[in-house]
């Protein structure tokens, strides 16, 4: 069951690396839940959203497990589960998954058995991107592997590309709010609507 | 596309000021400084007397960043025109080689100025910060290391050696650079707290108890500080820390 990635997925994970060029960044991918008696299980997963979590040190326990609880909670609200983890590397040439994104996994999969790990490859971030420059890591046989990555792994392309591209360019990503963002004063809201409705708004 | 002056109604002397705030509180907001600074040089260099030259450093450095070489280079000619024995400019000329991934250059830059001034600390650290970016964490740590013998105070050096250990998982040695810090800045609530969540994540009931004491001294020192709160909280809700 491979995860799909809609348009405002794919669109804050990139925002959110470009944001923060210089760290590290990560965050978790969203999706709806099925009820059970309708669930198909050889229907992918579609992950809808993520919430970007945090920039600079992601190796610490605490903050993280306030998040994940946090974010446990406003999914089991809107009617979602954590169904994978993004995470772009603090140096360029570097999109290989590292411990930190490989444990933050496991916990997820302890709830979710096919979490998916999601690297964007910084080396392909441009302005427009024309292809995906994500890498897709699934666990098989205790190790994670990455699969393809083609148009296919996304809910609709064209339109990923088109949206991300201008927010990029309008530099949208100045009013991303991560749960860093969060701890730093509370108001700034790490759903971010108004992200949101300007994704809504060039669909 | 507007001038920053137009967009934000300023006029040249807040902009002046705002990059004067920036630079004192050492952000990254490059993309930020290179809107208002080249817009301030471009428009008011005249105006700006002395301080032209270290706007010129602080522009340079961010255009760097956002990968403006054009900028770059305009900024550090003038540079070499007013100082042109200066090591400070040198080290300028290394970091945009660097920016350029040219790190044997930069490197050869670095040391010559070491060989004039074996204790210019700045190009020591730019020479780990190559190490850092050519990912050779290791070797990165032990001249770190090696640099902190020398210059014990130097304080930007321990932040950057706990945050290398963090990344590395060896958070012994990351907590001992917090010590460090929290020695020479009892009254720093970000060092206690970031302390407290090495301790946390370090785990083990003696480490747990230092976490809690931390995330308390850190609440202590700044009552607004959330993540201390939710750092006290998380760890007072383990069971056993609450006996």
């Amino acid at each position: 069951m491979p995860i799909i990635l809609t348009t405002q997925a794919y669109c804050k994970m990139l925002l959110h690396a470009a944001k923060y060029p210089h760290c590290a960044v990560n965050g978790l991918l969203v999706a709806e839940k099925v009820k059970d008696n309708k669930k198909d299980h050889s229907a992918p997963v579609i992950c809808v959203d993520c919430v970007p979590l945090f920039h600079g040190t992601l190796a610490l326990a605490p903050m993280l497990e306030v998040a994940l609880t946090l974010i446990d909670t406003w999914c089991k609200e809107n009617r979602y589960f954590i169904a994978g983890y993004y995470q772009a590397n603090e140096r360029t040439k570097d999109f290989r998954p590292n411990q930190v994104a490989e444990k933050v996994a496991a916990r997820i999969a302890e709830n979710f058995g096919e979490t998916a790990i999601v690297m964007v490859d910084n080396s392909r971030l441009t302005m427009s991107c024309f292809e995906p420059i994500v890498l897709i890591y699934d666990h098989h046989e205790n190790k994670w592997k990455s699969r393809d990555v083609n148009h296919d792994c996304f809910e609709d392309w064209v339109e990923a590309q088109k949206i991300t591209s201008a927010l990029l360019e309008g530099r949208s990503y100045e009013h991303l709010i991560d749960f860093d963002n969060h701890l730093d004063d509370l108001r700034n809201d790490w759903t971010n609507p108004v992200i949101n409705k300007s994704v809504l708004d060039l669909c | 596309m507007a001038s920053v002056s137009e967009l934000y109604d300023v006029g040249w002397e807040e902009m002046r000021d705002k990059l004067r705030k920036w630079r004192e509180d050492n952000c990254r907001n490059s993309e930020q400084i290179v809107d208002v600074g080249e817009e301030l040089i471009s428009d008011h260099g005249s105006k700006l007397g002395d301080d032209v030259w270290i706007i010129y450093e602080q522009v340079m450095i961010a255009a760097l960043d956002c990968s403006r070489d054009d900028l770059a280079i305009t900024c550090l000619q003038e540079l070499k025109k007013q100082f042109p024995d200066s090591h400070r400019v040198k080290r300028l000329s290394g970091m945009r080689l660097e920016a350029l991934e040219r790190y044997d250059e930069a490197n050869k830059y670095y040391e010559a100025i070491l060989q004039d001034d074996p204790t210019n600390t700045a190009a020591r650290k730019r020479k780990i910060a190559i190490l850092k970016a050519q990912g050779k964490t290791t070797e990165a740590v032990r001249e770190l290391n090696e640099y902190l013998e020398q210059f014990v105070g130097d304080q930007e050096a321990w932040h950057e050696l706990s945050e290398l250990y963090i990344n590395e998982h060896d958070y012994g040695k990351a907590a001992f650079c917090l010590e460090e810090l929290m020695m020479t800045n009892p009254h720093n609530h970000l060092y206690c707290e970031q302390y407290a969540e090495v301790k946390y994540t370090q785990g083990g009931l003696e480490n747990l108890e230092l976490s809690r004491k931390y995330f308390a001294q850190a609440l202590r020192l700044n009552n607004r500080n959330m993540r201390a709160l939710f750092g006290l909280y998380m760890v007072s809700a383990i069971p056993r820390m609450s006996d």
